[in-house]
């Protein structure tokens, strides 16, 4: 890795080449720990000096392997996953955390486990709704998943170790925060596609040195003389993951995307995880709580025995309203990866939503596959067309 | 075996009857023995949309749900049944004002008092009656239901810590019937519902175990006709229990007789994971060639039976009884190693203690919690028992996509390979 | 109009996966030529020569032309165009233009299927399909060949039929399978073509109530000649379905009015517009401007 790349710089070249950090760490003798969904609190991991590692799909690579392991009509993204683990692309890794998120995820990670041979493999059940006792046993799946990794490193998991990791991993939120503050000028400072490289490169380095390239490249942005061009519409994208820079182009082809509203963007770094006494309740809290994904079953009162469908939109899509407003949002792509069904499902209802608050939005489906880029573009460009008048 | 088939089919119209009369009804979605027995102990009328969106598919009415669903904005690749049920509510409550469509077979669905859909095994359930709020001003309860890793399920207090969960969650969901129907829970009843529940499905556990006779007595057909009043819960459950034992009889009269649910069994199948429903006679005529299917559909089969007389509480003896539908398998799962999902180590066991030739799997294009586990069961059978596996595709309501024809050509082929496999086998030391 | 004003012209550009077509328009918004050709492999290289047929027919050069949209799944392969929009705001443009009270457009080309919505003159919502072939024109091109018969007779002879055969087959390669085993039980060539049309226009009448059908409803495209499929829309939509004379022509019309839009707004502003080189040379994958 050039030590002189900094900033935006590094973080292409980390987007262009995710693991070589990691392997240089394990030359090092440090673990490295993969995790395929952003539910899994890696605050965890880096209290016990584990690095985590988030693995990812390739949307140029043609699916072979998984063939054997998992029908056609099935998440694309995950297939895609399991593929490359298949063919050894994260043989590097240590171990694999994998979480009950949705569907996919869960059934994948027993075949992941199946097939592949890592030292270590822990699987988080998660439930789906956010009621007490709900909470209350997610905690028990990390005191559980505690247990393990103790087991595995041979360390305890101390409370000032896990203080000190939240503390750390909080600050990474708040530092992609504020970077997701200069997207709000017009023209924005950053693109979409920078931010999306950015974030990969947090997700493939320890935190420590993810804060670092954040802070430098907040710098780097404030300093810029030339950011991206300014274009008439500013999108929000709404999916379930967004991190294939191949995507973001197309999108930005035309227009500013200023918010990128996935697991590839900025939807695991709202809000901060509590300290709270038992560490492990702060994280059960954020995590159930904080990361506004399909998966998990919200309602405007728990257990309410009235349906009200304004306020049952305004309980799972409400927090959509500041970022519109504050960010000068004209328009919303709900962009949705063929076979996920739980956003599938709220594709109408977020539709109801946008609308009741004046926002333009049109619905893009795709395969994850190269094929699907030229149709994407048509459909984008027309939508912007739509509002550009 | 039809008495039992006939009795769901009078439950089922009983409480059409009911409903024209004016009785609430709530819609369900299966919830494998945990929030049904408290429905049936505040006596209330279940609907259940996944099997209605079977019977409007065998009937040909799912077209124009389906493509209302599409024209409200639901992408095509969802759940066929959620997608006409999306399709149905959309009709009924925007277009027909409330009032059941006329065209809808067997009295519709009429708009109920409120939705509990469940978790267990399939995220697309509790997000399509979530969904349904666009149509229908009432509330839903979506219950919980842990899904837990085979090898962590062995770490000190997971187990206890799945069923405080189950405990309180269900507490809760009784509180909130109270309020919905407007009367308190009767918690002797609910006490003997829930012993009723478990003893209908032991004694179903135990007719299944005669299956592995040769010849098998009694085929997948008939499982599927007897299943719905122990997995649903259907009617009278003390009529039920009768049921089922008079069945248990006959069957072992049966195996005691050497009599084979097929004339001539040559095969013994396997098949995963649901039925083509509409076209079951499609079976008659691989009977025809043999082919005696002598096991199925895990997720429809009860729970591997558990002690629980010694559980005084009745929401702590319906959630193990409820949790154990998974985890009865962990044990052996974990000693086997076969870590391939909750729905998958059953079919290990299946093929060995049934002694299976050949499993014919049936993958569903919009139903992927019913068909994601069959490529690793067929990659598990042949590696571990070098036993075969025949794959036909089809759909829960698009009937169009299943091919019975095209199925019954690649019959002959399969049974070559079947053949094959029987002597690797024998050669490998395994005794069927 | 100033004298400089009477002498402006436009173009559209409209490179579909089947036809390449390019409209001539004045000030005025008079057509002055119309030219379409298939688009081929190498519609990279065609787009000039389609122009230069359309120059030709209206005795013009290529400098005449003050401001030029392309449009169509090769727009980005048009190296002279100013602009590239999309084919879904050139439709709707080109139908309102022919038809002041469309509300709904629906494009069948050769392998894709669009519907658009249209509020005063111009694109607001839109829906394609452009994955699967039995949702486009493609469907019944297979079919003529399977049945060795002309593209476009099938409408024709569709008409004729006297009773509708259901094709249950949702794939485009099966329902040949089917047609061929209808045809050897001996059902009428008429009633099997009959059952298609409908497949076809049922598709996409499904995926146009995802818009809405509002009247007045314009059907354009290829698709859009054969009588048969006109005639299995109106019953699929349940509504009268208003056909142009010429139906491959509104793309391209729509890119040209665009053109003039544009230009038009521009110079009334006083601002500069970019244009690009008036070379009318092949587009290579080197070619920088």
């Amino acid at each position: 890795m050039s030590d002189k790349n900094k900033g935006l710089d590094k973080a292409r070249e980390i987007y262009l080449d995710s693991s070589r950090r990691a392997k240089e760490l394990k030359a090092a003798d440090k673990k490295i720990i993969g995790y395929p969904c952003v539910y899994v609190p890696v605050e965890m991991l880096t209290a016990l000096d584990l690095v985590p590692y988030r693995t990812c799909a390739d949307m140029k690579e043609p699916v072979t392997e998984a063939d054997r392991a998992l029908p056609h009509s099935f998440c694309p993204v995950m297939r895609n996953c399991l593929d490359c683990a298949l063919k050894g692309k994260n043989d590097f890794l240590d171990g694999m955390v994998a979480i009950h998120s949705c569907d996919p995820q869960e059934k994948t990670a027993r075949i992941w486990e199946s097939y592949t041979h890592y030292p270590y493999f822990h699987f988080i059940d998660m439930p789906i709704t956010v009621r007490p006792e709900a909470l209350e046993y997610f905690k028990g799946q990390l005191n559980d998943f505690r247990k393990t990794l103790e087991a595995f490193t041979g360390k305890k998991l101390s409370a000032d170790k896990l203080e000190a990791a939240i503390k750390s991993h909080n600050q990474q939120r708040a530092l992609v925060r504020e970077l997701y503050e200069l997207t709000k000028p017009s023209p924005p400072h950053v693109s979409g596609t920078e931010i999306v490289q950015v974030v990969k490169a947090l997700t493939s380095l320890p935190v420590a040195e993810g804060n670092n390239l954040l802070t430098d490249t907040i710098g780097e942005v404030k300093r810029r003389a030339a950011g991206p061009e300014k274009k008439s519409a500013r999108l929000l994208i709404w999916s379930s993951t967004l991190n294939d820079t191949n995507i973001m182009q197309v999108l930005e082809a035309k227009a500013n995307v200023v918010m990128n509203e996935s697991c590839g963007g900025v939807r695991a770094y709202r809000g901060e995880v509590k300290l709270t006494a038992d560490r492990l309740e702060g994280l059960a809290d954020y995590y159930l709580n904080e990361i506004t994904c399909a998966r998990t079953f919200r309602q405007a009162t728990l257990g309410e025995t009235r349906k009200d469908y304004a306020r049952d939109l305004q309980s799972r899509f409400g927090y959509l309203k500041g970022a519109i407003k504050d960010w000068k949002i004209n328009g919303v792509v709900m962009l949705l990866v063929r076979y996920c069904d739980p956003f599938a499902f709220e594709m109408p209802s977020l539709k109801d939503y946008l609308n009741s608050i004046g926002v333009p939005s049109t619905y893009i489906e795709y395969d994850y596959t190269t094929g699907a880029l030229a149709p994407m573009r048509t459909r984008v460009e027309a939508f912007i067309e739509t509002i550009s008048q | 075996m039809y008495p039992l088939r006939a009795k769901v089919n009078e439950t089922y119209l009983k409480s059409i009857e009911a409903i024209k009369a004016g009785k609430p009804a709530v819609w369900a979605m299966l919830n494998f023995y945990y929030g049904d027995p408290i429905l049936k102990a505040m006596d209330v009328e279940v609907v259940y949309p996944e099997n209605y969106g079977a019977i409007a598919a065998a009937m040909g009415v799912a077209r124009q749900y389906l493509d209302r669903a599409d024209a409200e904005g639901f992408p095509t690749h969802l759940c066929g049944y959620s997608l006409t049920t999306l399709g149905y509510a959309s009709r009924m409550m925007k277009e027909l004002k409330g009032q059941i469509p006329p065209e809808a077979p067997l009295g519709g669905m009429p708009k109920p008092l409120f939705l509990m859909s469940s978790a267990a095994i399939c995220d697309a359930r509790y997000k399509w009656f979530q969904a349904l709020g666009r149509y229908m001003d009432v509330p839903v309860w979506p219950l919980e239901a842990p899904i837990p890793g085979i090898k962590e399920f062995f770490i000190e207090g997971y187990y206890d810590k799945m069923v405080k969960l189950g405990v309180k969650h269900l507490r809760d969901f009784v509180a909130f019937v109270e309020k919905m129907v407007g009367k308190k829970m009767d918690w002797d009843r609910l006490d003997k519902t829930a012993n009723l529940m478990i003893e209908v499905n032991r004694v179903w556990h135990e007719v299944n175990e005669l299956r592995k006779a040769r010849p098998c007595p009694m085929h997948s057909r008939d499982f599927w006709s007897a299943m719905p009043a122990a997995l649903f819960l259907a009617g009278d459950l003390e009529d039920s229990l009768r049921l089922y034992q008079d069945m248990y009889r006959e069957v072992k009269d049966r195996v005691n007789n050497h009599v084979g649910a097929i004339p001539d069994e040559k095969y013994r199948m396997v098949f995963a994971e649901l039925p083509p429903w509409h076209s079951l006679a499609f079976f008659d005529k691989l009977a025809e060639r043999g082919w005696n299917f002598v096991i199925e559909s895990f997720g429809y089969h009860p729970p591997i039976p558990l002690d629980l007389s010694k559980v005084s509480d009745p929401l702590e003896r319906i959630t193990k009884f409820s949790l154990q539908f998974l985890v009865g398998y962990f044990e052996d799962a974990r000693k086997q190693n076969v870590l391939g999902g909750t729905s998958a180590y059953p079919y290990l066991k299946y093929v060995k203690e049934w002694k299976c030739d050949g499993a014919l799997l049936h993958p569903l294009i919009t139903c992927r919690s019913a068909s994601t586990h069959l490529p690793y069961v067929s990659d598990m059978l042949i590696e571990k028992l070098n036993v075969p596996s025949l794959s036909i595709e089809g759909d829960i309501v698009d009937l169009r996509l299943f091919n019975p024809e095209d199925a019954l050509a690649k019959a002959e082929p399969f049974e070559e390979t079947m053949e094959h496999y029987k002597r690797m086998r024998k050669q490998a030391g395994f005794d069927w | 109009m100033t004298h400089q004003e009477a002498y402006l012209y436009f173009a559209g550009v409209d490179i579909g996966s089947t036809m390449t077509k390019v409209v001539l328009m004045d000030k005025a918004g008079n057509l002055l030529s119309f030219i379409k050709g298939p688009t081929g492999a190498e519609h990279r290289q065609l787009a000039n020569e389609v122009m230069r047929q359309a120059l030709e027919q209206a005795r013009l050069q290529i400098d005449d032309i003050s401001y030029i949209v392309a449009t169509g799944y090769g727009r980005l392969n048009v190296p002279f165009a100013d602009r590239q929009i999309t084919e879904l705001s050139c439709h709707a443009r080109g139908v309102s233009s022919l038809f002041p009270d469309a509300r709904t457009a629906i494009d069948i080309g050769g392998q894709d299927a669009k519907c658009m919505k249209i509020q005063d003159g111009r694109l607001v919502s839109f829906v394609m399909n452009d994955k699967c072939a039995a949702g486009s024109g493609r469907f019944l091109e297979v079919t003529a060949a399977t049945l060795a018969i002309k593209l476009e007779d099938m409408g024709d002879i569709s008409l004729k039929a006297t009773e509708k055969i259901q094709i249950s087959n949702l794939c485009t390669i099966f329902a040949q399978q089917e047609v061929v085993a209808l045809l050897s039980r001996g059902e009428k060539l008429e009633n099997i073509l009959a059952g298609l049309h409908d497949a076809l226009a049922s598709r996409v009448a499904t995926l146009a109530r995802r818009l809405g059908i509002e009247r007045d409803l314009v059907l354009t495209g290829g698709v859009a000649k054969n009588i048969g499929m006109v005639k299995a829309m109106k019953e699929s939509l349940g509504c009268e379905v208003l056909v142009p004379e010429e139906p491959l022509l509104t793309g391209a019309l729509g890119a040209a009015i665009l053109a003039k839009e544009t230009y038009m707004k521009a110079v009334r502003a006083g601002e500069a517009l970019p244009t690009k080189s008036r070379r009318l040379e092949k587009a290579t994958f080197f070619s920088q401007e």
